[in-house]
């Protein structure tokens, strides 16, 4: 064991050696050392989504530091199994301009056909019917924030009482429209994105990929039912999300400011300069806005607010309410190319060309922008600098300390505690600054510290509903599709993915997730896992067999690494004589408080 | 056996190890709750309009000429007899959004008040600021740890112990920061799925989970366990499917309306109820807000609808009851570019119940015009939120709610005199 230990440190990189230097000279209470086993269990729960069975010895025959290396690298590491497994998610490869055309909104896109007169005759006395009285116009039914906002004038309360006789003919002539032609219904695109980040966290080889996606997903939060951010997500995932994951924090956050999932969750898209031209419509017949939006235009300070608030500096990070004002006239122009995909879907349906390819991508619109003089943070920020400006604040933003501090606080509660230690946040902090804000290496710092690998560190975070529900899965070797079984129990939990309103993303503590309901659904999910109740994943547990409570013993080993409290592992064993044991053994493991740590 | 008695056999039971109260007993001891000698139990019904709701389109000025100078297409027009999407008439200046005709019967009765102009000193624009600051109740303090409704539990013993003396009712199933802290409370999303469900084996499988969190281990997972399995036996007890609201209140079918139905029959049961909490969200109406109808209509037609079918289920019982409706900040008062409105300052917030002087709007107005206005874009605030929320704890308390207001002093002067 001692030998063993020896290695393992001459075995650390320099880095590690390093820290322990200055955390001895800093006279700090020493903290119990994990044992290997338990580091390696650590690492696979705080790295990734838990242990699959035979991880640990996997990870124990490469040797633990070895495993951290190779997860911080994912682009060498071949990932097979999970590509195949989103392979079949059609809509998750196409760009936004083609979900606009193929997963088109009904109504949107029966109006445009009906303003070319191109609806089929039953379809649109059907509609008429639907406007005039159907059950969908019930005003109470869609009013939440999640309406594309240019359907609201329809939802006026004064309707009449529904008619389900019209309004189910009237349903069955769109799904038949939706056939003849091709299409797919909107819902369909969120089901595709949940399903990718569930399979691949629970396939993926690239672990801590997944676990840095979650992240920077939470954190640079968007709300699918917010407008037209359902179509502009998969490419936020694919195109702005994943590949920045580990590179600079600097990259990652121009990516989020130019994604238009971003620039339409936090309004800035349609954010004008209050003396931009006023013929800017007339002139610049691509940018047409709306017809609601049409007069008086002007400057939201949404984005600019909570690009300081919570994506940078912290709220309490130093900037005034002058200083939000400023930075949203830098940001004015930042705006989205036919923004809810204009009429691309009719368009297609007629066969038209044209430039509807580009719908629903980033575009600065000069026109729009206050080119102005601006002072922000006290920077001066030149007039005429047009897109500069805003490029000038995200840097300015990515280079600051406070920035730096928010950021490595965020990641140290994250991978270490809920309550970060003072100490690691001020190293990663330091690494921040010192490396440009390289994720990597601020990832580095935390993995190889002491406080990550301390005994008050180990199983001292609660799992996230999307954590339990993935390290369930993986721990039992069970096989999922990733569908709609699995989203709703993790929105029942409380966690729905792409499900967060507000832009603050979910509490990352445990407070947040422990309560009575919460709690119960988790016990009710581990039932529902291990009696094979969700539809679209199997777990498989015949496969052991032999003296029940070694059987048990097995299952405790897989999913809690052996790890159990002699109080736990007694009510357990009185289930052992009741009928079905096994899946009874398994439901309660899933629902025990040791498997809701991590 | 009397009820002292019964009360520390009850604490027994809740301290021994693999013991949930049995429910019979427990179902005993809530029943008791009611009858205590204090009197009655007072309720309070927090409702939390997240996202900042347009309080000057939600309680219209319509005698202010500035409110139409400013709001060109989003006003709500002067009240008119025949125009349905009018104001609806409060008191000549003061006009109802047309969506809340709901609340037009509690206002005419007296059993409605409104305080305008109210809100937090603090100027955050920030929604999670704001709904932190409020819900803890310490403006400018972000390291208040718990909220002012867990602490207006905390100023108050409770001797019955009640499972479900604060009960949060939300899809979200999440604690709001208003009732977290030291007093226990339970956050539900719906009292009817509130169980273990595995069919014929589910009494079993309980059996097994409350043994594994019988633990003596204090810790805030496994005690969370043992008070879920509490509610969860008690609840049966109380059979929440075949709830039927009295008084031929219809609530909303909406998330919402489910709610406030669950709150309803909470109280009705006699559980011990002296906090409920439900949040509607939604209201950050940056674009096309709507006027008269719209964005913002709609879902004030939902709130209004909602607290009016509440307000009717509860009958007699409202003798006892308030409802307290809030939102973090109110909203500027130009609309914007785009038919919306940003963050702003002061707000409106209703205050409903029997025991409530209604048909008035508290508060002194500070006026629209532009130099009147709060940095010169919002409406000023004449009422700090914590003198709305500390008149009604001192009178549901019966007693000095100080304590409850950390950095701030409560002066009954500065009450306003709705409760």
């Amino acid at each position: 064991m001692e030998l063993r230990k020896i290695v393992a440190l001459l075995l650390t990189p320099a880095i590690l050696a390093g820290q322990i230097l200055v955390a001895s000279g800093q006279k700090r209470a020493r903290t119990a050392e994990l044992t290997e086993q338990q580091r390696i269990v650590h690492v696979l729960n705080r790295l990734g989504f838990g242990a699959r069975p035979g991880d640990v010895e996997r990870v124990k025959a490469i040797g633990v530091e070895n495993y951290i290396n190779e997860q911080l690298n994912p682009e060498k590491i071949s990932d097979s199994v999970a590509e195949n497994k989103v392979r079949d998610l059609s809509a998750l490869n196409l760009t936004t301009a083609e979900l606009y055309e193929k997963y088109p909104q009904p109504g949107q896109l029966l109006r445009q056909l009906q303003a070319r007169g191109m609806l089929p005759e039953n379809l649109a006395d059907a509609r008429e019917n639907r406007v005039k009285g159907g059950a969908n116009a019930n005003p109470n039914a869609g009013a939440n924030v999640g309406e594309m906002p240019k359907d609201d004038s329809k939802n006026s309360p004064a309707q009449p009482p529904a008619n389900p006789l019209e309004n189910e003919k009237y349903r069955e002539l769109i799904q038949k429209y939706y056939r003849d032609n091709d299409l797919q219904r909107p819902q369909r695109i969120s089901d595709e994105l949940q399903a990718s980040r569930i399979l691949r966290a629970v396939y993926s080889e690239r672990q801590l990929q997944e676990v840095m996606v979650d992240f920077w997903t939470n954190h640079f939060n968007v709300f699918a039912g917010k407008g037209a951010d359902r179509w502009l997500l998969p490419a936020y995932d694919r195109d702005t999300i994943r590949p920045n994951a580990m590179s600079k924090f600097s990259t990652l956050l121009q990516a989020t400011a130019q994604s238009p999932a971003m620039l339409f969750y936090l309004d800035n898209f349609q954010s004008v300069s209050p003396n931009a031209n006023a013929n800017v419509n007339r002139r610049m017949p691509l940018f047409r806005p709306q017809p609601q939006q049409q007069q008086r235009r002007g400057i939201n300070e949404n984005y600019a607010r909570e690009l300081m608030e919570l994506h940078t500096l912290g709220v309490d990070g130093g900037y005034t309410q002058k200083d939000v004002q400023e930075v949203a006239r830098c940001f004015t122009g930042w705006t989205i190319f036919q923004p809810r995909g204009g009429a691309a879907a009719a368009n297609a349906m007629m066969g038209r060309e044209g430039a509807r390819q580009n719908a629903g991508t980033f575009v600065f619109n000069a026109r729009m922008h206050d080119d102005g003089e601006k002072v922000v943070l006290g920077h001066k920020i030149p007039a005429g600098g047009g897109i500069k400006d805003g490029l000038m604040v995200l840097d300015i933003l990515a280079h600051h300390p406070s920035t730096a501090k928010f950021i490595s606080t965020k990641l140290v509660r994250h991978f270490v505690a809920d309550d970060p230690p003072r100490a690691l946040v001020d190293r990663v902090a330091a690494t921040f600054t010192k490396t440009d804000g390289d994720i990597r290496e601020m990832l580095k710092t935390i993995f190889f510290s002491r406080e990550f690998n301390s005994t008050e560190a180990y199983r001292a975070k609660i799992k996230r509903p999307f954590e339990l529900v993935i390290s369930a899965i993986r721990s039992l070797g069970a096989d999922t599709n990733g569908g709609p079984g699995t989203h709703q129990w993790i929105a029942r939990m409380g966690e729905p993915l792409y499900g967060y309103q507000t832009p603050n993303g979910y509490s990352d503590v445990a407070e947040s997730w422990v309560n009575t309901g919460g709690l119960l659904e988790r016990m009710n999910f581990g039932l529902a896992l291990a009696n094979n109740r969700i539809p679209g994943t199997r777990v498989n547990l015949s496969k052991l067999s032999g003296e029940q409570s070694r059987v048990m013993d097995e299952y405790l080993k897989n999913l809690l690494a052996g790890e159990v409290s002699s109080a736990t592992r007694e009510a357990l064993v009185k289930q052992l004589d009741q009928s079905d044991p096994v899946t009874k053994v398994v439901g309660l493991i899933l629902g025990t408080p040791e498997f809701q740590r991590q | 056996m009397n009820r002292r008695f019964f009360l520390k056999s009850g604490s027994i039971a809740l301290a021994s190890v693999g013991m949930s109260l049995s429910a019979p007993g427990f179902l005993q001891r809530a029943a008791l709750a009611n009858t205590g000698k204090t009197g009655k139990r007072k309720t309070l019904i927090a409702i939390f309009q997240r996202g900042a709701v347009d309080g000057l389109n939600m309680v219209v000025p319509f005698g202010e000429p500035a409110y139409y100078s400013m709001r060109p297409s989003i006003a709500i027009p002067k009240p008119e007899a025949a125009n349905a999407e009018s104001a609806i008439n409060l008191d000549g200046f003061f006009g109802l959004h047309p969506s809340m005709a709901a609340f037009k019967p509690l206002w005419d009765s007296k059993r409605l008040a409104i305080v305008h102009a109210a809100g937090s000193p603090d100027n955050t624009r920030s929604h999670f600021d704001a709904q932190d600051y409020m819900e803890s109740a310490t403006p400018g303090m972000k390291s208040t740890s718990d909220g002012w409704l867990n602490r207006y539990l905390q100023s108050k013993p409770d001797p019955d112990r009640s499972l479900f003396r604060a009960v949060a009712i939300s899809p979200k199933r999440t604690m709001p920061r208003a009732l977290q802290g030291r007093a226990p409370a339970l956050a539900l999303a719906n009292l009817a799925e509130f169980t273990i469900r595995a069919g014929k084996s589910s009494d079993n499988l309980q059996n097994g989970f409350e043994a594994l969190y019988a633990n003596k281990v204090n810790d805030q997972l496994t005690n969370t366990g043992r008070e879920t399995f509490e509610a969860i036996n008690y609840l049966k007890q109380v059979n929440p499917a075949q709830y039927k609201p009295d008084n031929g209140a219809q609530y909303p079918r909406n998330p919402f309306g489910t709610s406030l139905l669950q709150i309803a029959q909470l109280i009705k049961a006699d559980v011990g109820l002296e906090v409920a909490f439900t949040d509607l969200d939604g209201w950050d109406t940056h674009v096309n807000e709507g006027n008269s109808r719209g964005q913002l209509g709609n879902l004030l037609q939902q709130f209004s609808a909602g607290i009016a079918a509440l307000y009717q289920d509860l009958g007699q019982r409202m003798d006892d009851v308030t409802i307290l409706t809030m939102s973090e900040f109110g909203r500027t008062a130009r609309e914007n570019g785009n038919r919306g409105t940003d963050h702003g300052h002061a707000n409106a917030m209703f205050v409903i119940g029997n025991g409530v002087r209604g048909g008035k709007v508290y508060g002194s107005w500070p006026g629209l015009k532009s130099d009147q206005l709060y940095e010169g874009r919002d409406l000023a605030l004449t009422t700090d939120f914590r003198d709305v929320f500390g008149e009604i704890a001192t009178s549901h308390l019966g007693n000095d709610a100080q304590a409850i207001f950390p950095g701030y002093t409560l002066s009954r002067k500065n009450f306003k005199g709705f409760i």
